[in-house]
């Protein structure tokens, strides 16, 4: 397996805006550029699907490449491609093309993200919870459904945190940049704050796992269960790419930001 | 999933010979002994014995049964163990029952007996099985105790409380508190109702 390092990475992507995904099948090595049709990419890996609401593009894109659905989502097209690589490459780390980004494009994808969590990802998850509290009559079950319904209002409070203080101060930053501002009105927060407070979310659906695979005694829910176990895995990769994004990419956007306006 | 044996007897030699005896068959991850019904109930509050075995002299056939609804959720099974005559509706209460001239092997393979019958509960590997002491701080975590509280009422240092919750979390995948709730009412460690 050829393995590009990070600057091998942006080098490329600067030179033909091209560059390979390590897809985690290693033997299914794809070039995603902005000359590859997005269709191909989805077929190739059912990962991608779930970026396409977050950049605002929906399914029936006939044969168009990645450059043309993007202009015509007023989308950059490095970011889609950067977004897409870090999502499906896990060993993938972005460093000098974080200049260029354009923040309100990172911010409407982070919160498009959220929202895919909370209207679509906890709804479909809280109802395959109340089927299995139907069909699983052990004690056990009731509190199981206590637990996920706590982890699901801890969940709501940290992206309702980003969405009304961490999102917005950094939306503030860059606006600020952009009308040449002298210095900054005082805001009392800071992006380390976000630092020190950004938990692991995804921490707590490990335990979920556990139960369901190795406690719970075996029922007549054979499918229920792995129909579960399927959500809160996926669930649990969207969220670490998820945190991945903000730490390796927001973060330090809003660092420079930052150093920029003081 | 550790299991937990009291032996409610008055006799010091029959208490102990059996303590000794039963130790040896590695069954139980605990055994308490009692010595009057008072304490025995007082026992099966505390520490959500799988089996109690009893002289049947210092439990009537009332006693049996409010023994049993101690904790409600649990299936409580008890044995008699019998050194002298009794009459038959009454031993025939017991769940199994123990006689004084059974050997080693006989006695292994009642207890194995009342043991097996505990429905839906597969034995996990030795080296996955929490330890009495480890069963103990799990029991006193899920009803919600900080572990300064746990410390003193195990009387043992926090220090000691944090290393068993470390282990505990460690053969068990399970971090949160809310996690090994769900846990220990799977495996009869606690009832809902002792949940808060």
């Amino acid at each position: 397996m050829i393995n590009f390092g990070v600057l091998d990475i942006c080098q490329n992507l600067q030179d033909n805006g091209s560059f390979t995904i390590d897809n985690s099948d290693f033997m299914n090595q794809m070039i995603i550029s902005g000359n590859t049709k997005l269709a191909d990419i989805v077929m190739q890996d059912k990962r991608s699907l779930v970026l396409l609401p977050r950049f605002d593009i929906d399914l029936g894109f006939g044969d168009r490449t990645v450059k043309q659905v993007c202009q015509q989502k007023n989308i950059h097209t490095d970011f889609f491609l950067l977004m897409v690589n870090v999502f499906l490459n896990k060993n993938y780390f972005p460093d000098r093309k974080l200049k260029n980004l354009d923040v309100d494009m990172l911010l409407r994808y982070l919160e498009n993200s959220h929202r895919y969590y909370l209207e679509e990802k906890i709804p479909y998850l809280e109802t395959l919870i109340e089927e299995f509290k139907k069909v699983v009559k052990n004690p056990a079950t009731l509190q199981l459904e206590k637990f996920f319904r706590q982890y699901i209002v801890e969940v709501k409070e940290h992206l309702a945190y980003e969405d009304q203080t961490a999102f917005p101060y950094v939306a503030a930053l860059s606006e600020q940049i952009k009308q040449n501002a002298a210095h900054f009105d005082d805001i009392d927060y800071n992006i380390g704050v976000f630092e020190q407070r950004h938990d692991n979310i995804e921490e707590k659906l490990n335990d979920l796992k556990s139960l369901l695979i190795k406690y719970f005694p075996p029922s007549d829910d054979r499918y229920i269960r792995i129909r579960i176990l399927n959500e809160l895995m996926d669930f649990e990769d969207d969220l670490i790419n998820h945190a991945r994004i903000e730490d390796k990419v927001l973060i330090p956007i809003a660092e420079q930001l930052e150093k920029k306006i003081s | 999933m550790g299991k937990v044996l009291i032996i409610a007897e008055q006799s010091e030699i029959i208490r102990k010979g059996l303590l000794h005896i039963i130790e040896g068959f590695n069954l139980f991850t605990g055994i308490r002994e009692v010595t009057c019904v008072a304490a025995l109930r007082d026992a099966i509050l505390r520490h959500h014995p799988n089996l109690v075995i009893v002289n049947p002299s210092l439990v009537n056939s009332d006693a049996l049964d409010s023994l049993r609804d101690i904790i409600p959720d649990k299936k409580l099974r008890i044995a008699a163990m019998v050194y002298s005559l009794f009459d038959d509706e009454h031993i025939n209460r017991f769940d199994e029952v123990i006689m004084i001239n059974d050997n080693r092997t006989k006695l292994q393979k009642r207890l194995q007996n009342i043991i097996d019958k505990t429905p839906g509960k597969a034995l996990p590997k030795p080296e996955e099985a929490l330890s009495a002491r480890e069963l103990d701080v799990l029991r006193l975590l899920v009803k919600g105790m900080s572990n300064k509280e746990i410390s003193e009422k195990l009387f043992i240092s926090t220090h000691t409380v944090i290393s068993h919750r470390k282990n505990i979390t460690q053969k068990l995948s399970i971090k949160s508190v809310a996690g090994l709730t769900v846990y220990a009412i799977l495996n009869e460690i606690i009832s809902m109702e002792e949940v808060q």
